[in-house]
């Protein structure tokens, strides 16, 4: 083990904690830390109300936050290196355009079809269920493509193409959609990551770990894909394995992701880098375990942001991350050596 | 008797097949028929032939990527296309062509990579794991270059570096795609030379793919010899060269290789001056006459050392000079 690393590792292990802390106490109503870390320590709360706000709303809150900054970096650093490309991510390739047409679909093709969905607060199901059955299918035509077309260049010129249809028929089905309809999938699409209660929470975790095992098990294929695909076949490597593998992960990772709180922005793409940047390294078995801390960290800060603390309304979530996301692309493209550092 | 050592030869070797038909299934492109071919161990082979005639096609189907139309290629006496990826690792290693662009990444990591095949799921390095890193990389002499990233390396370092991750694979048969190229003259030999080394001292049997026939009859064991739509032709670079045989990795009639010094040169043209002189300086005359076949030509050219100085004879006079570049500018005024 490397000593520096693991130091690094650990202190972000800390700042996680501590911001979760932050996170719990920031809000509409401001809630002091010490009553916080009192709590955890079995005092109960000075007043009733500070119980049902953590308990009910801002600890599931965190916890989405905790598991979106886990998922979507992991998801992104699976294809930033399976393709070799510094610009993949789940956006990238169109699996959130696939979510998002099955959410589309859901709400917005109801007028059509006959159906109301989202309508009530119970049907978070047919959301989740529609966004990862758009999500797979924009994965298995990925996956067919990438066993059409070998060169990972093209196979993420497809996706981008898979992702702009997508969007083009979600164009069409909003243009003909009813204003209420219309109105919920915008909300929808700008995520959320308050839209999840306990029950949801439990499912989510479920869907991730499912999701994060396979990519946990090709650390050592990721490392070897370092050096390209053909090398990774020389050293042993089962490439349609780990195609396969990282088609699931991520298809559950994104798909799960953008099914409970929509279509998180930038994360996926620029945590990744972030993890690379400060622990300089390309090893997975860092940079799996870097990337999701980092993630969990910079969602913890957006989130808090998004709260606007002392004040009663919130922002959306994507335009936060996206505000964060952009400049730190841009930093990143102007760097030197960027390209010999990915 | 002939035939009984053959066949023991067959045995021995690390890699063999025979009548071998290459080439591509979608579309169906047969790009070279009849390829036989043994590879040895201990003996570093160098496989040469102008592009396209299908050496790296060759490759693919010993790697088993792209097998070949018709024939089987035996890795061990083993049908590659039975083994497994991780199976096939473990026997056979490769520096390919490919870009490493993952710059962070330290000599180090790098080569422990080599042990991919032997690893466990998590790719943990267990201490005979670290261990066969060391050595390789004191066998490479670059232990001092461990914790570097790649991006800080030289390209002779990072192709020694590439050298060292295959060997770490602890295969018996390594296989190095223009391992050379881009790499300036020291580089080259160095290389070449440790290739060679490797192959002597730890029995290895290595193939190399390259263009650089100069270091090649410097270290190599074995030429194969690739020509369009010919067999392969196997043998010692002496014999090769005496043979004249070399001369078939130059197609056309423009180029040909001087059996003197192994090296490519222009064809000579129809007409050479007679030049006399110690051989050391009047190859060089010579190769300003193969340059510029458009110079006119003295009768008679006396080169000395010692002082250095040209003599030009014409049927009427002599013309003395002091430079090579001295005798061109006279030439260049004479008509012609």
């Amino acid at each position: 083990m490397n000593k520096p690393r693991t130091y690094k590792l650990l202190f972000c292990l800390f700042l996680c904690l501590l911001l979760w802390l932050i996170n719990l106490s920031l809000g509409s109503v401001a809630i002091p830390l010490r009553a916080l870390i009192e709590r955890l320590a079995g005092i109960p709360f000075e007043r009733d109300s500070w119980e049902i706000i953590v308990m009910e709303y801002r600890l599931p809150k965190s916890l989405t936050a905790v598991l979106v900054g886990i998922a979507l970096p992991i998801s992104g650093l699976q294809m930033q290196t399976f393709f070799r490309n510094p610009l993949a991510g789940p956006y990238v390739l169109g699996i959130s355009s696939g979510a998002g047409l099955g959410v589309a679909l859901l709400s917005m093709a109801g007028t059509a079809f006959g159906w109301h969905c989202l309508q009530g607060s119970g049907n978070h199901w047919a959301a989740i269920v529609a966004a990862s059955l758009g999500a797979i299918a924009v994965l298995v035509l990925m996956g067919l493509a990438a066993w059409k077309v070998r060169d990972s260049m093209s196979l993420l010129i497809v996706g981008l193409m898979f992702g702009s249809a997508a969007s083009s028929l979600i164009t069409l089905l909003a243009y003909f959609s009813a204003a209420e309809e219309l109105k919920m999938f915008t909300i929808w699409s700008m995520g959320n990551l308050g839209n999840s209660g306990w029950s949801e929470l439990g499912l989510l975790s479920v869907l991730l770990l499912l999701g994060l095992l396979p990519a946990l098990l090709s650390v050592k294929a990721f490392n070897a894909m370092l050096l390209g695909e053909n090398y990774a076949i020389s050293m042993g490597i089962n490439f349609e394995r780990l195609r396969w593998s990282m088609i699931l992960s991520t298809g559950l990772l994104t798909g799960s992701i953008t099914a409970f709180c929509g279509p998180i922005a930038f994360i996926g793409i620029a945590v990744p880098h972030l993890a690379r940047l400060l622990f300089r390294t390309n090893d997975h078995t860092f940079l799996f375990p870097a990337a999701a801390l980092l993630g969990v960290l910079v969602l913890l800060v957006c989130d808090s942001i998004s709260q606007l603390p002392g004040m009663a309304s919130s922002l959306p979530i994507n335009a936060v991350t996206t505000a964060f996301g952009a400049p730190l692309i841009i930093w990143l493209i102007m760097r030197r050596n960027f390209s010999e550092a990915f | 008797m002939n035939e009984a050592s053959n066949i023991q030869r067959v045995e021995a070797s690390s890699i063999h097949a025979r009548d071998l038909d290459l080439g591509y299934r979608a579309p169906q492109t047969l790009i070279a028929k009849g390829i036989s071919f043994d590879l040895f161990p201990g003996e570093l082979t160098c496989l040469m032939g102008p592009n396209g005639v299908g050496k790296s096609t060759l490759l693919k189907a010993i790697l088993h990527q792209n097998p070949p139309l018709k024939g089987k290629v035996f890795l061990d006496q083993v049908d590659v296309s039975v083994l497994s990826n991780r199976q096939r690792a473990k026997k056979l290693a490769v520096v390919l062509t490919e870009k490493i662009t993952s710059g962070e990444m330290t000599v180090n990591e790098l080569v422990a990579l080599g042990r991919v095949p032997h690893t466990g799921w998590s790719g943990l390095l267990s201490p005979r794991d670290k261990l066969m890193v060391k050595k390789v990389l004191d066998l490479t002499h670059i232990s001092h270059l461990a914790n570097k990233k790649l991006a800080a390396l030289s390209d002779g370092q990072r192709q020694t570096a590439l050298i060292a991750r295959a060997l770490a694979q602890d295969s018996k048969v390594l296989i190095l795609d223009e391992p050379t190229a881009h790499l300036d003259l020291t580089n080259r030999f160095e290389i070449m030379h440790l290739l060679r080394h490797l192959a002597k001292k730890s029995s290895r049997a290595i193939l190399v793919v390259t263009h650089d026939l100069e270091v090649a009859m410097e270290t190599a064991d074995k030429l194969w010899i690739m020509e369009a739509r010919k067999p392969l032709l196997a043998g010692c670079p002496e014999d090769l060269m005496i043979q004249g045989q070399i001369q078939r990795l130059l197609p056309g009639d423009k180029w040909q290789i001087d059996p003197q010094s192994g090296k490519i040169r222009l064809l000579d043209p129809a007409k050479l001056p007679n030049i006399e002189g110690p051989s050391h300086l009047s190859q060089w005359i010579r190769n300003v006459f193969r340059k510029n076949p458009e110079l006119y030509q003295p009768k008679q050219i006396r080169v000395r050392d010692q002082p250095f100085g040209i003599s030009l004879f014409f049927p009427n006079r002599e013309e003395k000079v002091t430079s090579i570049a001295e005798m061109i500018r006279f030439l260049r005024t004479q008509p012609t």
